[in-house]
């Protein structure tokens, strides 16, 4: 069902605000703060990729994931950092999530929008003189509630079947 | 040849292993070591390719990787199972490029020679013109890998046509495999594909963790007991058998802390728990009755987690199955493949369950796998310097604290605690034994048999 909303410069600047105030809680790791933006029926999916020949339908693989989410399992990680013994994330990544590519459209229901955005997401970890970029295709849908937005759904795809970090410990 | 200096590490090694219960850290980041291992061990070993699911119908393929080289694992028309060196025999390009696929051809995409799923080259553009028609199609078919085995389910390969059969290879080990992958009909399915991913850490560190380290998840593994997503004892994983058998292969079988009750058989469906019951010997249905876990390595890099564990705080816990690719892909950088696997039969709601409990907890984004990386990466780091190298690691847990136990009813070297490391070092030692044999070309016997290993082990006890 899509409905008639309009898209408004009004509509994109909010968006675009929201993802960059979203992004600038993920790389200073105010994660309560930003569990505060998700709704609770939450479902945050990094679809798993391989490489296929031009003539399959997708290169999406149906049945696993590289990361599947909800609400609770969000906020297990974010109870999980909050332990002494988060040791993949202690000392903390540095990491700068750069978002571009901002395309708002209406959302299935009449209080959604549907998102996409392109994400780059840099890595650095310890003093070793090396780094991860992480780089993808973002599909939310974001509701509107009181006072802004909430994240009700994040598709992140990237770009890597083999991915280059060793592990998905940061929100992208 | 092995470099003096190598040979002296590796023999020492093999003296203090037995002795002072010590490992070499120079086996963990070194190039030449690598280099040595690439053919000493992964050129000896039967490695794990695919699961037999994943290519279920004629046609079906995956590419694969022993060591460097790569293999198309494909269904044929006739239904046999068969591993493929993807590299065209012309000048050698890849005939496949996607990781996975269904195809009744390779054609290769240079100069289009095309090669059935059987290998067989059909087809030379030109051959007139080029080949007078007189180039004998039958001399270039794909290189077959030498050695191909099954092993419910799995399917190996090996580089060395004089190695014994994968049943020997894996031996007494087949008893604990069957306990994880025979426990019903219709038998396991892999549920999508592998995620992949690259670490930079030596490959031997997740071999080693996984096939005894029950003493890393009190400390490593610390916050999934703070949150309940893990037994709350942090000793959990204390309380169970660590078991190894002969050509370095071993696990861990943990059931649940003291006071703290657990369901039987990992809590899986009924229907699955009726199916194995009947499917499984009376030894295999004991030893599998008060498990929680079980994590094990099969020599060299296959591993297997078998793990009751809830999805979140708030879910109570699942079992799941996964088994994990330590793919080596330099002295310091793996790539892990991390399958999930389900029985076929279970019911469905077990099957989202037992996913959702796999992919939280392990895997690239398992907020229980994550911890792991961070310590093998710092350690492949770490132990790459030359004076870091010269340590020797401590693999004495256990040591004049228990013996092996007389009344386990499985085969294998048993001790009654899983917080030992007899299994990392009977990896370690099985690993250097290949280590150290010269291969055919030097000693003139192309097996690495247990009379070879234990020749080499004699010379560096001499
Ligand atoms: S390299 Fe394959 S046809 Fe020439
Ligand atoms: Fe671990």
């Amino acid at each position: 069902m899509t409905t008639a909303t309009e898209i408004t410069d009004a509509t994109v600047r909010e968006v675009t605000e929201w993802l960059f105030g979203e992004a600038e809680l993920l790389d200073t790791g105010k994660y309560r703060e930003w569990l505060d933006l998700v709704a609770e029926d939450l479902s945050y999916v990094v679809p798993l990729r391989v490489t296929r020949e031009r003539e399959a339908d997708t290169d999406i693989v149906e049945g696993m994931t590289l990361m599947d989410d909800d609400w609770d399992s969000m906020e297990m990680r974010v109870l999980r950092l909050e332990t002494e013994y988060a040791w993949a994330e202690d000392p903390p990544s540095r990491s700068r999530h750069f978002v571009t590519n901002i395309r708002v459209a209406a959302g299935e229901a009449e209080d959604e929008l549907a998102v996409k955005s392109n994400l780059l997401l840099y890595r650095t970890r310890g003093d070793v003189a090396t780094f991860d970029i992480l780089s993808g295709e973002r599909h939310d849908v974001l509701r509107r509630v009181a006072g802004g937005y909430r994240l009700a759904k994040r598709v992140v795809v990237l770009d890597q079947t083999t991915v280059m970090t060793h592990n998905l410990a940061l929100i992208m | 040849m092995l470099r003096d200096e190598l040979r002296q590490i590796l023999e020492k090694g093999l003296r203090d292993v037995e002795a002072d219960w010590t490992v070499p850290a120079a086996i963990i980041n070194d190039p030449e070591m690598h280099d040595a291992e690439r053919e000493r061990v992964f050129g000896r070993s039967w490695v794990f390719l695919a699961h037999e699911s994943e290519i279920p119908e004629r046609g079906d393929y995956v590419v694969r990787y022993i060591s460097e080289d790569q293999f198309i694992v494909c269904r044929d028309e006739d239904g046999e199972v068969r591993g493929h060196l993807n590299s065209c025999r012309h000048r050698g390009m890849q005939v496949c490029r996607a990781e996975m696929g269904n195809a009744s051809h390779f054609r290769c995409p240079y100069h289009g020679w095309t090669y059935n799923n059987k290998g067989s080259l059909v087809g030379v553009p030109a051959g007139r013109e080029a080949y007078g028609n007189k180039l004998d199609k039958s001399l270039w078919q794909l290189k077959p890998v030498p050695k191909l085995g099954t092993y419910k389910g799995l399917v190996f390969g090996c580089l060395d046509p004089d190695a014994p059969s994968l049943d020997d290879y894996l031996g007494d080990m087949k008893f604990y495999l069957d306990i994880v992958l025979d426990r019903s009909d219709a038998g396991l399915q892999v549920v999508g594909a592998p995620q992949r991913w690259v670490v930079d850490a030596n490959w031997k560190l997740g071999a080693d963790n996984f096939i005894g380290d029950a003493y890393h998840t009190m400390m490593t593994h610390r916050s999934m007991v703070e949150l309940g997503l893990a037994p709350p004892d942090p000793k959990f994983a204390l309380y169970g058998e660590h078991v190894h058998t002969e050509h370095g292969h071993g696990l861990g079988i943990i059931g649940p802390p003291p006071g703290i009750p657990l369901p039987e058989f990992l809590g899986m469906p009924e229907n699955i728990v009726e199916q194995l019951q009947r499917r499984l010997s009376p030894e295999q249905v004991e030893v599998f009755r008060p498990v929680a876990f079980i994590h094990g390595t099969v020599f060299p890099n296959l591993s297997i987690g078998n793990f009751l564990m809830s999805k979140d705080h708030v879910s109570p816990p699942t079992s799941f199955l996964t088994l994990r690719l330590w793919h080596p892909i330099g002295p310091d950088k793996m790539e892990i493949m991390s399958f999930f696997l389900v029985e076929k039969e279970a019911p469905d709601w077990y099957k989202e369950e037992s996913y959702q409990a796999y992919v939280r907890t392990f895997g690239i984004s398992g907020a229980f796998e994550q911890d792991d990386a961070e310590n093998w990466r710092s350690i492949t780091r770490v132990l790459g310097a030359q004076y870091a190298k010269k340590m020797e690691l401590n693999y004495q847990m256990g040591r004049g604290v228990y013996e092996p136990d007389p009344d386990w009813p499985g085969p294998g070297k048993a001790f009654p605690m899983d917080y030992a490391e007899a299994n990392q070092r009977n990896f370690m030692e099985y690993w250097m034994q290949l280590m150290v044999t010269d291969p055919a070309s030097h000693t003139g016997n192309g097996k690495v048999s247990d009379e070879a290993a234990a020749e080499a082990l004699a010379r560096a006890e001499a």
